[in-house]
């Protein structure tokens, strides 16, 4: 599932970048550090729609780097248990299937399927490994209406 | 970030009750501190009950309550020798790593000299937030403290 957040980074700036331009480098900075990263608790940063607010930046003692709060709003994609999604196959093996719900990665227990990869299937998610930095989820396909 | 914690404590490992920040030529947005948007993503995120919704608000309000007004600062206008020493190590170290400068260097090589000139000149772009014991602080931007020698 999709969801429009309201979400926190810390950019950590080295001084090279100070100067006139430096709440550009800041922005730019942002989306590259936090676009199509996972963040465990909210899952796959999409997209940054807007950059809200950036704060007061702060010297890290000793180290000369600075330390900038930036609030921003970002599309995220959610993967839930038991959701129904579309998947392209990436991979076939004797195992079962890999496939790819955009940035996860899902793996279909083995299926009698006449299949090949880059055909796109759908999916229900019947587990969901969340970690950190990354999720992993189980799919099956027997369910109404899955597959084709 | 890996260095999130030792961030943390603010610089009160050194002994000093002032901590530097910095807000790079972007004064004009630093005062509000973010107030504005603290009205959070509460609608989002029902599905899923292994997610608590933090509340922002109260940790806003409470962070904005220990800055003390600009107008009703009681601390010395003087910048102490410990303040000095602490901004221009910064501000050298800054500029040894390549920031853009402030002044005309002049043939000036020296990174510490060099912030010697401009914090003579008042454009070092840093504000020394001087914490009080009861945990409030106040803001005290470089260019406003008084030099003496």
């Amino acid at each position: 599932m999709f969801f429009h957040v309201s979400l926190d980074h810390e950019i950590l700036l080295h001084p090279r970048y100070f100067g006139p331009q430096l709440i550009k480098t800041v922005r730019r900075m942002l989306f590259n550090e936090v676009e199509g990263k996972c963040i465990g608790r909210y899952g796959y940063v999409i997209a940054v729609t807007s950059i809200d607010n950036i704060g007061v930046g702060r010297i890290q003692p000793g180290r000369g780097y600075v330390i900038f709060p930036v609030k921003y709003h970002a599309i995220v994609f959610r993967p839930f248990k038991h959701e129904v999604v579309e998947a392209i196959i990436t991979q076939v093996t004797r195992m079962g299937i890999f496939c790819k719900i955009g940035p996860l990665t899902c793996f279909i227990s083995r299926h009698d399927l006449m299949i090949q990869p880059e055909d796109s299937i759908r999916v229900k998610i019947a587990g969901l490994q969340v970690d950190a930095k990354e999720f992993f989820a189980v799919g099956t396909l027997m369910d109404d209406y899955l597959v084709s | 970030m890996a260095d999130d914690g030792d961030f943390d404590d603010g610089g009160g490992d050194m002994g000093m009750d002032d901590d530097i920040d910095d807000d790079e030529f972007n004064e004009d947005d630093q005062d509000p501190d973010g107030d504005q948007n603290t009205q959070t993503d509460k609608q989002q995120l029902q599905g899923d009950d292994r997610m608590e919704i933090f509340n922002e608000d109260d940790a806003n309000a409470a962070q904005a309550a220990l800055r003390t007004d600009p107008s009703k600062r009681t601390t010395t206008p003087y910048m102490t020798k410990y303040e000095r020493a602490r901004v221009l190590g910064t501000r050298a170290l800054q500029i040894a790593m390549c920031a853009p400068l402030m002044v005309e260097p002049d043939g000036e090589t020296d990174p510490l000299q060099i912030a010697m000139r401009e914090l003579k000149e008042k454009k070092i772009p840093m504000i020394i937030r001087r914490y009080l014991p009861d945990g409030s602080y106040e803001d005290w931007s470089v260019d406003e403290l008084i030099l003496t020698d």
